[in-house]
């Protein structure tokens, strides 16, 4: 991973970003937040076409977050565009925010309701199927969780995707293994997930999902191909990615922030940056 | 009352380039006009009534009037949770229409069976429900929940049992129908096809006047007051559960605001034990013309031992809100 500090959606200042939320709002879902921070810091960097660069563009491609656990890792990047502001972020969680704890269409830039899972594919290809037949050339990008895997509705909608083409629909797998209650594999066996997607008439890749230049490429790819059928990226991923012990750790689904654990976080993602800087 | 929504289908969908009919595998034959007319408006999702529910939550987000046909056994009680998050929560455009309500599936049993739709829905925010008596208040309740552009759930039940109004009728969203007036002895309130039970059961009862109440939610609590407290009793009758529906609702606004002698005739807190005719499982829950009878004559006697509490002294002094 080539790190070049000061640049738009950096990864590590998402990561500091959702470490302070958290913090603030004395949250768990770091850990959710933490495995999808390079796919959407890609996917707002430079792939989205966010029209006017305002949350409701006409026109805007979309960005569904159906694992909604996620939601600090979108709130991160929504600063960054202007459309959330450092107060709203400190507000996070408390009584009377705007701001909640899973994903929720009330606020402007997030698309979809998610927390209860298998919704937003579901909504994503609605809005994807509507925007091929009025040609308006709008994409959607549909953020799952493996363990939302587990839903009905996910598989309803992967077989609509492919039985009408749409070709302007990417589904990205969070794919980190494991889910609110032990390991993936452990909970309910999902087996390749790539192979399923392919089965399902999805064009695929399976990437490192904390690889930027990767998922560029990936993305890159699939929006060139010259086919009729909806996208998927594998996107294999670490559930809290970028701190040592929240590496892998499902503590960290629901763990709160001590101000000791904020520290050592705080220190590790500076610490990093320092050398990331000093390597550019 | 299914024609009348085939013909208002396709009168909306000629008229609105927006609009498009999604499916979840169900309505045969029904759907064969708009097909031949405006093939390129008709969706079958499959028999995947959930991601229907979704994909409809994306169309209208994306500025498409998508209405959803499945039977009221499916939508909304199988993907309650997608109405609520996906349509409700966000107040989309969505109609949805939920065919064969009450007993109409009789043989089939409880899978097909759905007397819990409009309890089911009624406690979720933004939801409307209509549930028209006859083809003439469907052609309204069509009408009605496409301009409204909000979520709308609008309940078929038995629809080929004639019809209650002589003409096409115009009602407003929470209007009850007066169908005929009385003295303010006993009033009957129904809605779908208890309607007609009821204009049948009024026969019997001289000058109890009957109302028809296509449309649950929202429901005119001032209209509700004024009958409530222009009646000694009122008699609620609906294919549907007796908890959360027509009965329940008018109940609520009558306890806080004009109480009054309210019995409620629906489906008890039961299932549907045998297989059979509508007709068989109308008389297995009571609600056949006999069972209607039996339990109105049940009521009226119970109200005779308590008739004070109905006296007009005993409403005085009762809040009621200003109207405005």
């Amino acid at each position: 991973m080539t790190a070049r500090p000061n640049r738009k959606f950096d990864p590590m200042t998402l990561r500091r970003t959702v470490l302070e939320m958290a913090y603030a709002g004395s949250t768990g879902h770091i850990a959710p937040a933490f495995s999808i921070i390079e796919i959407v810091a890609v996917l707002y960097r430079s792939h989205l076409n966010l029209g006017d660069g305002s949350p409701k563009s006409p026109g805007r491609d979309y960005l569904i977050l159906s694992k909604g656990h996620g939601i600090m890792a979108q709130y991160a990047c929504m600063r960054e565009l202007g459309w959330l502001s450092s107060e709203d972020l400190d507000r996070y969680f408390s009584d009377g925010s705007m701001l909640k704890g899973l994903s929720d269409a009330h606020i402007p830039g997030v698309e979809t309701t998610s927390g209860s899972m298998g919704h937003g594919l579901s909504v994503g290809v609605g809005l994807a199927w509507a925007a091929k037949r009025r040609r308006t050339g709008q994409r959607c990008f549909v953020i799952v969780g493996d363990g939302e895997m587990n839903e009905g509705p996910i598989w309803e909608a992967f077989l609509f995707a492919g039985h009408w083409g749409l070709s302007n629909l990417t589904v990205i797998v969070d794919n980190n293994g494991l889910q609110a209650m032990g390991r993936v594999e452990e909970v309910l066996r999902l087996g390749s997930v790539a192979e399923k997607l392919r089965a399902f008439g999805f064009e695929t890749r399976e990437v490192n999902g904390h690889d930027e230049a990767a998922l560029d490429v990936a993305l890159q790819q699939l929006d060139k191909l010259d086919s009729s059928r909806p996208r998927a990226i594998v996107a294999k991923t670490v559930k809290g990615y970028g701190i040592s012990f929240m590496h892998d750790n499902n503590i960290w689904h629901y763990t709160r922030l001590t101000p000791a654990t904020y520290r050592a976080a705080v220190t590790e993602l500076d610490g990093k940056k320092k050398s990331a800087a000093a390597l550019s | 009352m299914r024609d009348a929504f085939s013909a208002a289908l396709i009168k909306i969908a000629q008229q609105d380039e927006r609009v498009l009919l999604l499916t979840g595998d169900h309505g045969y034959a029904l759907f064969d006009e708009i097909r031949r007319l405006l093939p390129d408006r008709y969706l079958n999702v499959g028999v995947a009534e959930q991601n229907m529910v979704g994909v409809a939550a994306g169309l209208a987000k994306a500025g498409l009037r998508p209405i959803l046909y499945a039977l009221s056994a499916f939508v909304p009680i199988r993907v309650l949770e997608q109405i609520k998050l996906d349509i409700c929560y966000e107040e989309l455009p969505v109609v949805m229409i939920g065919d064969g309500a009450g007993f109409v599936y009789g043989a089939l049993g409880a899978s097909h069976h759905c007397t819990e739709d409009i309890s089911a829905l009624r406690g979720i925010p933004k939801a409307r429900i209509l549930s028209p008596a006859d083809a003439h208040e469907m052609t309204r309740a069509m009408e009605l929940a496409f301009s409204a552009e909000r979520p709308v759930y609008i309940r078929i039940g038995k629809c080929d049992i004639g019809a209650v109004h002589e003409g096409p009728i115009k009602y407003d969203w929470g209007e009850l129908i007066e169908m005929h007036s009385g003295d303010g002895g006993l009033g009957f309130i129904a809605t779908g096809s208890m309607v007609a039970a009821a204009l049948k059961e009024a026969l019997r009862w001289e000058g109890s006047s009957v109302w028809s109440a296509p449309s649950l939610k929202p429901l005119n609590a001032k209209q509700v007051i004024a009958i409530c407290r222009n009646h000694r009793a009122i008699i609620t009758l609906e294919e549907h559960s007796i908890y959360g529906g027509l009965g329940a609702a008018i109940a609520e606004i009558s306890s806080t605001y004009a109480p009054c002698w309210i019995g409620r005739i629906g489906v008890q807190d039961r299932f549907a034990r045998y297989a059979g005719s509508y007709q068989y499982l109308r008389s297995e829950h009571g609600l056949d013309e006999a069972g209607v009878s039996r339990q109105v004559d049940e009521l009226v006697e119970r109200i005779g031992d308590a008739s004070l509490c109905v006296s007009k002294s005993c409403r005085t002094g009762i809040l009621v809100p200003e109207t405005k």
